[in-house]
């Protein structure tokens, strides 16, 4: 009486080594891809910058009063000038956690940071 | 090179099963959408399997939101607010409108005119809106105050009458919240029953989190960024009123936009205030009383509102908890 490993073929094996090796690859992608954080700014309807949490950036923002300056540092993503008139936008301080949202209301331009769904963070929305 | 025909067909079975059984594993969706509006973000948030239910719900919970904040909001026109300001004696207004209005006066008779309808000349006198605010003098805030207060308004049936033609009523203490509240009916009439409006930090949650309960930080009076504590909470409303949201300092003073119908001037006695309550509206307006009132009588009154909660930070940065809060609290 043969064992099951001993009814396997040699094409058996093939096969169970091609979706073994399909399976470890994944698994090194997934592990070696980026946190997944990101910083999403829309103005009006229309996304205009995508950038990662992680990665040190400045831009300006065009909205219909002007530019609205992002920083995203090691504090997060924050507005550091902005044409609106109450400045409330700086005021807000940064955004860091997944959900939080900043915006200029009179420029239109809103901020939200995206995670995967597993992050762990310490809240789901924000009383402010 | 020979096959085992019989084990190739079982992992491709097995193959086929594992990717029927990850679509079809009955796994919550979240649709998650935000717009600008009120002068604010507002943000609104729906779990369930159908995607396309949820898609419907949130796109008619906004322009529910859309349509009521044309009716209640003084920067249009056409407004019922607007309208009622521009009469001499008052007007008819909407269903919505009364409700709403309703509602105010009752906290304003019951917090003894610590929260105020009436005060739509005061806020335009001092600008904390606008780019270069001033400090307006005494004398132009006892005239804008003139007229105001408790028994200025009155509601009989939709007929709003005002005792003084030039009163402005201004509902931005309570008309976010109460658009909020029919926001989440409309997410309800459409059976969801996992999801959150939130209008810039003014939030009703609904049901709980797909995986917890919601938890919920709040905001720092003092530290930018920084969570002064988190509930846990579901199917109630969250709201906070800070010193912080909308402010100009002069000479080390600092001046926002929540007034003391007292004395004309921001409120002194706290720096924020959360409520906890079953509804936004109500929670709007009890936060704005309670930072006015300061701990004390601001907690009493809070008493007399069964199954609402509160915390407040006083002016000295002490917490001033209710004795219900520990049931919400989450971590520092």
């Amino acid at each position: 009486m043969k064992t099951p490993w001993q009814l396997m073929t040699g094409g058996d094996w093939l096969v169970v080594l091609t979706l073994l090796g399909i399976s470890v690859a994944g698994i090194a992608w997934l592990a070696a891809a980026p946190k997944g954080t990101r910083v999403v700014v829309t103005s009006g309807d229309q996304t205009c910058f995508v950038a990662g949490l992680d990665q040190f950036h400045s831009v300006d923002l065009d909205g219909p009063l002007g530019k609205t300056h992002l920083v995203i540092d090691a504090t997060g993503a924050h507005v550091t000038s902005s044409p609106c008139p109450r400045k409330v936008c700086i005021s807000m301080g940064p955004a860091k956690h997944s959900g939080d949202l900043l915006a200029c209301v009179p420029n239109r331009i809103m901020v939200r940071i995206e995670s995967p769904a597993n992050e762990d963070v310490p809240y789901d929305l924000l009383s402010r | 090179m020979p096959w085992n025909r019989p084990l190739i067909i079982g992992i491709i079975l097995l193959l086929l099963a594992l990717g029927w059984l990850r679509t079809n594993s009955g796994e919550t969706d979240q649709v998650r959408r935000s717009q600008l509006m009120m002068g604010t973000i507002v943000e609104i948030v729906a779990s369930g399997r159908d995607t396309g239910q949820l898609d419907a719900a949130v796109d008619d919970a906004f322009a529910e939101m859309a349509r009521l904040d044309r009716l209640l909001s003084r920067h249009y026109q056409d407004s019922d607010v607007s309208r009622l300001s521009q009469s001499s004696k008052g007007s008819k207004v909407a269903p919505e409108t009364a409700e709403v209005i309703a509602l105010g006066l009752d906290v304003a008779r019951r917090s003894k005119g610590a929260f105020d309808l009436t005060l739509g000349r005061l806020k335009i006198l001092w600008g904390i809106d606008q780019e270069n605010p001033v400090i307006p003098t005494p004398a132009a805030i006892a005239e804008a105050l003139e007229g105001t207060g408790v028994q200025a308004l009155s509601l009989e049936g939709l007929n709003l009458i005002k005792r003084s033609p030039q009163l402005m009523v201004d509902l931005g203490g309570i008309a976010k919240g109460y658009i909020v509240d029919q926001a989440v009916m409309v997410l309800k009439k459409h059976g969801i029953t996992s999801g959150a409006v939130n209008a810039g930090g003014d939030m009703y949650l609904l049901g709980q989190h797909p995986e917890h309960p919601w938890r919920i930080g709040i905001q720092h009076p003092r530290e930018q960024g920084g969570i002064l504590a988190t509930v846990k909470v579901r199917d109630m409303a969250v709201v906070t009123s800070g010193d912080y949201e909308r402010f100009f300092e002069q000479d080390g003073q600092r001046y926002h936009h929540i007034f003391d119908p007292g004395t004309g001037s921001p409120a002194r006695d706290c720096q924020s205030v959360t409520v906890i309550t079953d509804s936004v509206a109500l929670g709007d307006a009890l936060a704005t009383a309670l930072f006015v009132l300061g701990p004390e009588k601001g907690l009493a009154l809070l008493a007399e509102y069964p199954g609402s909660e509160g915390l407040l930070v006083a002016a000295d940065g002490t917490l001033h908890p209710s004795p219900g809060w520990a049931n919400y609290a989450g971590s520092p």
